[in-house]
């Protein structure tokens, strides 16, 4: 990656700040699963009207005895323990290497695609000159950690699983490419940073409201690439009983689990990116850098709550209506944005 | 090349005066997928379409005649009379094929529900033709060469209830992806060699400089890999005879003429201009002895192999790789001479291929057979069909009074007096002629001197539209060749090719 | 920055070469498109360092991200085992096919090794910026304007074949 950073950049960063940025990251992007998961399960609870996790503290812990019960808050951290101390089950008619690999692909592409998201102004771990390319091309290798996880187990459900997430994220890429493309357009560059300075502070210039469609089609699609509610047909429990990774367990399951959420997460920074000013603080055009980084965190967590909320509100689609709305709905949608997009730049900057 | 905007938009709009033929078969092929989304009764409708727009494009066509030689859009378009007399061979070539399909019982709807797209295709392949002629730049001649074997995958796929069909369509495109692999190989080699892709650009830089001649000899090898491929001569010919049996006829008659004759247009500007005679006389690359030997295996080849063929087609695709030997004997003079008679043969051969698939399409709609051994009889239940067959298969031979007896003998001619090689290529293309003979006639035999099995005399002739095309084809073939002053100067006149400027 | 660079292009070259061979070599279809997939990428590392950031990323998008998922796609679906009939023996076709293979390989390495001044374009972009999407898009809808509205016809073309030949309903009471 030597190379990557040859490129021009926008602000220096030197090698060493770019990876203790690197690091900083990754370690808040995977504490911040498990409790994105307690998250989820707190909404979802509220949502049906229920109590959710409350049990689980940090009794074993005698200094942090005045936690007990608080909330259930201990719950992500009892099920990670969980997880990790089961055994790993490789069913004997797999393929071992390929059910390995598998789950390792999938966080990698999960976990990469941060890279190019400015969570401040020239705080960015690679701000590369394609950065939204960048973004696409790591999102469609992800699926590749689902298609092999549903060949590789050996089993119906999880090769059902898997076909159905390759279809579904094909399908959806290409509303989502060309909803990108409108941002694109509208920002005159393919830098992660570029796009968010042209959103300006102003939020009514944030592209959720000059490109309101694309940003509709945007959403959708990510919802479709994470394979969450109401598109998480690869994994639908009721039919596949868990879809693509029916056979995993143990650590393996969690590399899943954990891709899973990152990818949430990682949809939610990047839609906070394109469409929601990024780290512009309203009305504040130079703000300090924490502040910055203030409003990019709470623009994220918005849209993970977004996410949340929609799972728990919106049944499953069926699997021909999944691929209506990808191929019949949104297509032409992105389709007829990009246009109306191409023309109002043309009218406005002319 | 231009780097300032106004000027490339004003070149750009300067050229699309000389683009009319092809903007017009654009909007034909975009016309006709519109019309088959919105109309019921497709059958009649939108092959009389096809047609009204190819006489359309043919008089735009025509106009073309009075411009002067130029290139145009940036120097990737030509315009010259080498190309639009093999404009007016696609047009026909595309008109033939689309009043042979609506006779075809094997496109027809029984077996085919949606023939609007068929339609489509083969005008997008007309256009692609278009394209290959007039290609001056080695990415557009890579492009119209994609755009000719997409639309002939598609089309020998149509027929996709039939295993036959796909596995030849199937068989085609793993070939003609190999060979446009190879193809475009060779042209990034080229490039490499000169830094240009127009192909008088490269033609100027090779004259001037020094250029590795094993570079660039491998470069010409690979490029002619993919111009074999379209054209059918040995050793890229393995996908013809699997393609041409399984393929619907109509689609295996305009591919066997309009496909091959492409091939040839760009083959004949590639070489004729990209890697000229330097001045001394010599070649930069010495391509006529490397046609030559492709021409000897094509003859020799086809020809012998179509002896043991009992399937019409399979038997009519070995002949069509023997005559692409033919045919390059014409190229591998390099003179206008052979130039000329190249194209007289590739029009000779355009009328008298599609009438012996016609006609092979009528036996085959009365008889359901491609079998040679399946037309016994026919001279007396089709007088007709059988006569015309007959002439076709005369002229495809090299008898006269034909159009193919004049074809071969003016590309015979052009080798004569050039040298032993040359005279000996010519005898060995007419022995092989000879020998095409021996296949030719057993079907006539079959069909006038055997009864049929189960003896068989009830007459069944085609319709009269049938008749009527079968023997305006076959009075082509012998008009022609009795009267075939008017095409030959035609191609004389058309012989002239932009060159160097 | 050399050696770096050096080093970086024999690790990417290695993996091209590992990858190409893997996909002829491996007898499993899924493990022949995965090393394929190995392949493409080794090559858009190649590409990024010829600084062509534009190129590397689109083959990641177009060859890795979406064309090999479509063959894994049909692989899975045809569910090929281990392709035992592939095995062939060694007969007089296959004979010819190498010595064709043996003699284009000399020919090519004589052309590495000839070293010819290869002829420079002159530009006044400097090779970072000549990989630029934008400088690209320029040239697409400038100089090749042409070849680009007919790739267009093309992909038009190849939209409505496919349909053709995919669509289920092709009897004639459709």
């Amino acid at each position: 990656m030597t190379d990557l950073l040859q490129l021009p950049l926008l602000l220096s960063l030197t090698l060493g700040e770019r990876l203790a940025l690197m690091g900083v990251v990754l370690f808040v992007l995977l504490t911040s699963v498990a409790y994105t998961v307690y998250a989820e399960r707190k909404i979802a609870a509220a949502i049906q009207n229920r109590i959710g996790p409350n049990r689980v503290g940090f009794d074993l812990i005698p200094q942090l005895g005045f936690l007990k019960g608080l909330a259930g808050l201990g719950q992500p951290i009892a099920d990670v323990l969980k997880l990790l101390f089961k055994e790993d089950v490789v069913p004997s008619a797999s393929n071992g290497f390929y059910h390995l690999l598998a789950p390792m692909i999938s966080l990698f592409a999960a976990l990469t695609t941060i890279a190019v998201v400015p969570v401040a102004a020239g705080l960015v771990i690679a701000d590369v000159d394609i950065g939204v390319l960048y973004i696409l091309a790591i999102t469609s290798l992800g699926v590749y950690g689902l298609t092999l996880a549903g060949w590789a187990s050996n089993s119906k459900y999880s090769l059902l699983g898997g076909l159905r997430s390759s279809a579904q994220m094909i399908s959806y890429e290409i509303a989502m490419g060309l909803s990108v493309v409108s941002v694109v357009v509208i920002a005159d560059s393919l830098s992660m940073t570029k796009i968010v300075e042209s959103q300006t502070a102003n939020p009514l210039y944030w592209n959720c409201f000059r490109n309101f469609l694309g940003f509709i089609c945007f959403v959708v699609a990510s919802f479709a690439e994470c394979n969450r509610a109401p598109f998480d047909l690869p994994e639908a429990e009721q039919e596949l009983v868990g879809g693509y990774n029916t056979e995993y367990g143990s650590m393996k399951f969690a590399l899943f689990f954990l891709a899973e959420y990152a990818n949430m997460i990682v949809a939610s920074t990047v839609i906070a990116t394109l469409f929601l000013g990024g780290y512009q603080v309203p009305f504040w055009s130079d703000a300090p850098w924490w502040l910055q980084v203030g409003a990019f965190v709470t623009k994220t967590l918005f849209m993970m709550f977004v996410f949340i909320w929609v799972r728990w509100t919106i049944p499953r689609f069926k699997y021909n209506q999944l691929m209506d709305l990808g191929w019949r709905k949104l297509l032409p949608l992105a389709l007829f944005n990009l246009l109306l997009i191409a023309m109002g730049v043309l009218i406005f900057e002319a | 090349m231009p780097n300032n905007l106004p000027e490339i938009i004003e070149q750009v709009k300067l050229s699309l005066g000389a683009f009319v033929p092809e903007i017009s078969l654009s909007a034909l092929f975009l016309l006709v997928i519109t019309l088959d989304m919105v109309l019921n009764e497709k059958r009649v409708v939108i092959p009389m379409v096809s047609l009204v727009g190819f006489v359309i494009t043919g008089f735009f066509t025509w106009q073309q005649l009075d411009m002067p030689n130029q290139e145009y859009f940036l120097r990737m378009h030509v315009v010259d009379p080498f190309a639009v007399f093999f404009k007016f061979l696609f047009l026909g070539a595309g008109a033939l094929a689309v009043l042979i399909t609506m006779d075809s019982e094997e496109l027809g709807e029984k077996n085919v529900a949606n023939i609007g797209e068929y339609y489509a295709v083969l005008i997008a392949m007309v256009l692609g033709m278009f394209l290959m002629a007039s290609a001056s730049d080695m990415l557009m001649m890579f492009l119209a060469l994609e755009l000719v074997s997409i639309s002939s995958y598609i089309l020998t796929g149509y027929l996709k209830h039939q295993i036959k069909s796909s596995e030849a369509s199937l068989k085609y495109i793993i070939y003609g992806a190999v060979s446009s692999g190879l193809m475009v190989y060779g042209m990034s080699l080229i490039y490499g060699l000169t830094g240009q892709t127009n192909i008088y650009e490269i033609a100027k830089f090779i004259s001037a400089n020094e250029v590795d001649e094993v570079t660039l000899t491998l470069a010409a090898l690979l490029v002619m890999g993919g111009f074999g491929y379209k054209i059918g001569a040995v050793p890229f010919h393995f996908w013809s005879p699997d393609v041409y049996e399984g393929a619907p006829t109509p689609v295996t008659a305009f591919l066997s003429v309009g496909s091959k004759a492409a091939g040839f247009a760009m083959l004949i500007r590639f070489f004729k201009v990209a890697i000229p005679a330097e001045p001394t006389g010599e070649l930069a690359f010495d391509w006529v002895n490397f046609f030559a030997l492709i021409a000897l295996v094509s003859m020799l080849l086809g020809n012998f192999a179509a002896i043991w063929q009992s399937n019409v087609k399979r038997m009519l695709a070995y002949s069509s790789i023997a005559h692409a030997g033919y045919l390059l004997l014409g190229v591998l003079v390099a003179d206008d001479l052979g130039t000329q008679a190249v194209m007289f043969y590739l029009a000779a051969y355009t009328v008298m291929t599609v009438g012996a698939f016609y006609v092979v399409i009528l036996i085959a709609n009365k008889i359901g057979s491609d079998d040679v051994n399946d037309y016994r009889g026919l001279g007396k239940r089709m007088p007709l069909t059988a006569a015309a067959l007959t002439v076709f298969l005369v002229s495809l031979t090299g008898l006269p009074p034909t159009v193919g007896f004049i074809g071969k003998y003016m590309i015979f001619t052009a080798l004569l007096g050039k040298g032993t090689v040359f005279l000996t290529l010519a005898i060995i293309g007419v022995l092989t002629s000879a020998v095409s003979l021996y296949y030719y006639f057993k079907i006539p035999l079959n069909m006038y001197l055997r009864e049929s099995e189960d003896g068989a005399e009830t007459p069944m002739e085609s319709s009269a539209f049938a008749n009527a095309l079968a023997a305006f084809l076959m009075i082509l073939t012998i008009g022609f060749g009795l009267f075939f002053t008017p095409l030959a100067n035609f191609a004389k006149n058309s012989v002239i090719m932009l060159v160097m400027n | 920055m050399e050696t770096v660079s050096f080093i970086l292009f024999s690790f990417l070259g290695a993996l091209v070469m590992v990858g190409s061979i893997g996909t002829v070599w491996s007898r499993n279809p899924v493990t022949s498109a995965l090393f394929l997939v190995l392949n493409f990428f080794a090559l858009g590392g190649i590409y990024l360092l010829l600084e062509a950031q534009f190129i590397a990323v689109v083959q990641v998008i177009v060859y890795a991200g979406a064309i090999m998922v479509l063959f894994l796609f049909t692989i899975m679906l045809l569910n090929l085992d281990d392709e035992q009939a592939l095995k062939e023996k060694f007969d007089l076709q296959k004979g010819f096919g190498i010595l064709l293979g043996g003699v284009l390989l000399v020919e090519v390495l004589y052309i590495l090794g000839l070293k010819i001044n290869l002829p420079q374009k002159s530009t006044t972009l400097t090779p970072v910026e000549i990989g630029e999407a934008k400088n690209i898009g320029r040239e697409l809808i400038t100089n090749f304007l042409f070849p680009f509205e007919i790739v267009s016809i093309l992909l038009l073309l190849a939209v409505v074949g496919a349909i053709v030949l995919a669509k289920k309903n092709f009897s004639p009471n459709t």
